[in-house]
């Protein structure tokens, strides 16, 4: 599935937060939308998913009209993790994780055993099949997240949504996350747009990165290309080398000493 | 695995003992409710009173007033708890009641303006207090709208409204202090002197509201997760909040009609639920149910009973009884949490 977003505008009252923004998310792609703190990444990741309502311009998915989805066409198409979320700390993890099959049920509904089947396999996917039994409160943050991703992935999205979906969690679980995506993608096709604030990591994971300054697109494309020391400078008023290290496939971010 | 299993189990099992037990208790309870009072029987001549066929005391007595009472109690108790319990999940937030969205002083300023200001209508006081209940609501909504439903701002209208409401009502209190005894009984919730023809109308309603909150079970249980998770689960939040509350405001306007106002079942009952059972809606809103039906069955039947030849408005034990009962499960337990 393909996400076209075209000059679509997003307005908190008076506030322009995004204006004039094109994005194309190519199909099975992993694309990641950075930008400083209040640039309006957030807000792009929720107008593409319909969190948020655009003002102006459109957003297709494939050829149609977000707009004529319905609730709950739109959540088997897509998933999204936002970034607050929060479930009543007793709240068993494969129950949890069963949420993601909502979009697929009736009111009166329960899971069958199909939707067993699935809510199953995205906890194996996500690693947390050992932690099912257990209350939310139990799991640690790494562990916690992993079970949001579970849930969203028992949707069956053909792309996944995740805005910041390693803030709060230490470099390993940081690291653990960014190779549970790419596993995502990789194993399952699922395609993934997520906004990042850690360049390294989008270095490293993305397919495609589209920068964003002040609700504007800055700039887009490979990783390797977009990020360098002049967009660093512009868009994020940081000094940096970009390194190159032999045997290492993609570059690294070296900022400037701090004085 | 083995160990797995057994814990899945424990937690089903803990559910089913909860309910067993509530059930058990609301039964001896019937039975004590039926048999107490100004008169005490013992329960021989209760079952010989009704099934003999003769007219005598005891059957009026037990027929035409205890047991309707009875009934009242059990309805009330359910329809306030599960009216409760959904606001909660609507607002995500634990000090939510249907106080909060206006039922109670709607409900009151339309009973205390008949009851003082037109006395010759005071037949329709229940219809006048369900409709105040459903406007006061209806107000608050449609104040607190703004392109959708903000919890926060809901209950921000809701002490606006509610403090105009109350000061109206004060007022008039004021000005007629000399005829305030209907209005008292309707502002501390009496179950005294009601009769079949309210348990026909109360049944019906508590029915359709009842049934309608078990319909709402997913929702209540997605509108935990946050608005953004609910609405990328396919979950149309707004929608989803303004059923539930409608169904909840539903429920306490209809007991309101009946009983007056009786405060803090529907706030306090859903969270003794959760800390019995959790706080998924498919275990705690029964367990709410049938708890509140217990605790209001044992409050009125203390009321009636405690001192003799005075009766204590079930309002008042419940605000009694469970505001130091709540405190001591708090203590214990540690944690409550409105979502």
């Amino acid at each position: 599935m393909e996400i076209k977003a075209q000059n679509i505008e997003i307005a908190y009252g008076d506030y322009l937060a995004v204006k004039d923004m094109n994005i194309l998310v190519e199909k099975g792609k992993i694309t990641t939308i950075i930008g400083p703190n209040g640039s309006g990444k957030s807000t792009v990741l929720k107008g593409l998913t319909r969190l948020l309502n655009y003002r102006k311009g459109s957003v297709y998915l494939d050829a149609r009209n977000l707009k004529e989805f319905s609730a709950k066409e739109l959540a088997r198409h897509i998933g999204v993790l936002p970034q607050m979320h929060s479930a009543p700390p007793d709240f068993q993890v494969k129950e949890l994780v069963s949420y993601g099959r909502m979009p697929y049920q009736k009111w009166y509904e329960r899971c069958n055993e199909e939707d067993q089947r699935i809510i199953d396999w995205a906890m194996q996917a996500t690693g947390v099949w050992e932690l099912r039994e257990k209350s939310i409160n139990e799991c640690s943050g790494g562990e916690s997240q992993r079970v949001w991703i579970a849930t969203v992935l028992t949707q069956q999205p053909e792309i996944l949504f995740l805005d910041e979906p390693t803030t709060y969690l230490d470099i390993s679980h940081q690291q653990e996350m960014m190779r549970l995506v790419k596993k995502l993608n990789r194993e399952s096709g699922i395609g993934v747009v997520m906004v990042l604030h850690d360049l390294s990591h989008a270095m490293e994971v993305s397919d495609w990165v589209v920068v964003i300054k002040n609700g504007k697109k800055y700039d887009e494309g490979k990783p390797e290309d977009v990020i360098n020391p002049r967009m660093m400078r512009e868009v994020y008023d940081v000094d940096c080398d970009i390194i190159n290290i032999p045997g290492r496939e993609k570059p690294l971010i070296a900022y400037r000493e701090i004085s | 695995m083995k160990k797995k299993s057994t814990k899945r189990q424990v937690s089903a099992l803990r559910v089913g003992t909860v309910w067993l037990v509530l059930l058990i208790l609301l039964a001896v309870l019937s039975v004590v409710a039926v048999a107490v009072g100004s008169a005490g029987y013992s329960v021989g001549e209760i079952l010989h009173a009704i099934f003999s066929g003769e007219d005598s005391t005891i059957k009026v007595i037990v027929v035409n007033l205890r047991l309707p009472r009875l009934l009242l109690a059990i309805m009330i108790g359910a329809s306030l708890s599960a009216s409760g319990a959904l606001l909660q999940s609507v607002m995500r937030n634990p000090l939510a009641d249907p106080g909060t969205i206006g039922v109670s002083a709607g409900a009151g300023t339309a009973a205390t303006t008949i009851l003082l200001l037109f006395p010759s209508l005071t037949n329709t006081v229940p219809l006048f207090a369900f409709g105040g209940a459903a406007l006061a609501c209806g107000l608050i909504y449609s104040l607190a709208w703004k392109g959708g439903i903000d919890p926060v701002r809901i209950i921000l209208s809701g002490v606006a409204i509610n403090s105009v409401l109350s000061a109206y009502n004060s007022l008039l209190q004021l000005l007629y202090s000399d005829s305030l005894q209907g209005v008292l009984a309707f502002m501390n919730g009496s179950l005294s002197g009601r009769s079949w023809s309210q348990v026909r109308i109360l049944a019906v309603y508590a029915g359709i509201g009842l049934v309608l909150s078990f319909m709402c079970i997913k929702s209540a249980n997605t509108l935990q997760l946050g608005d953004e998770m609910a609405k990328s689960l396919g979950v149309k939040v707004n929608a989803s909040r303004l059923f539930l509350s409608a169904v909840s405001a539903f429920l306490a306007a209809a007991t309101v009609s009946v009983a007056g106002m009786i405060g803090f079942v529907g706030l306090v009952v859903p969270h003794i639920a959760r800390l019995l059972v959790g706080s998924d809606y498919k275990a705690m809103l029964p367990t709410s149910v049938l708890l509140g039906a217990v605790v209001l069955l044992a409050a009125d039947t203390i009321g009636r009973t405690i001192v003799p030849g005075m009766e204590i408005p079930v309002g008042i034990v419940m605000s009694v009884t469970g505001g130091p009962f709540f405190l001591y499960m708090l203590r214990k337990k540690g944690k409550v949490s409105g979502n």
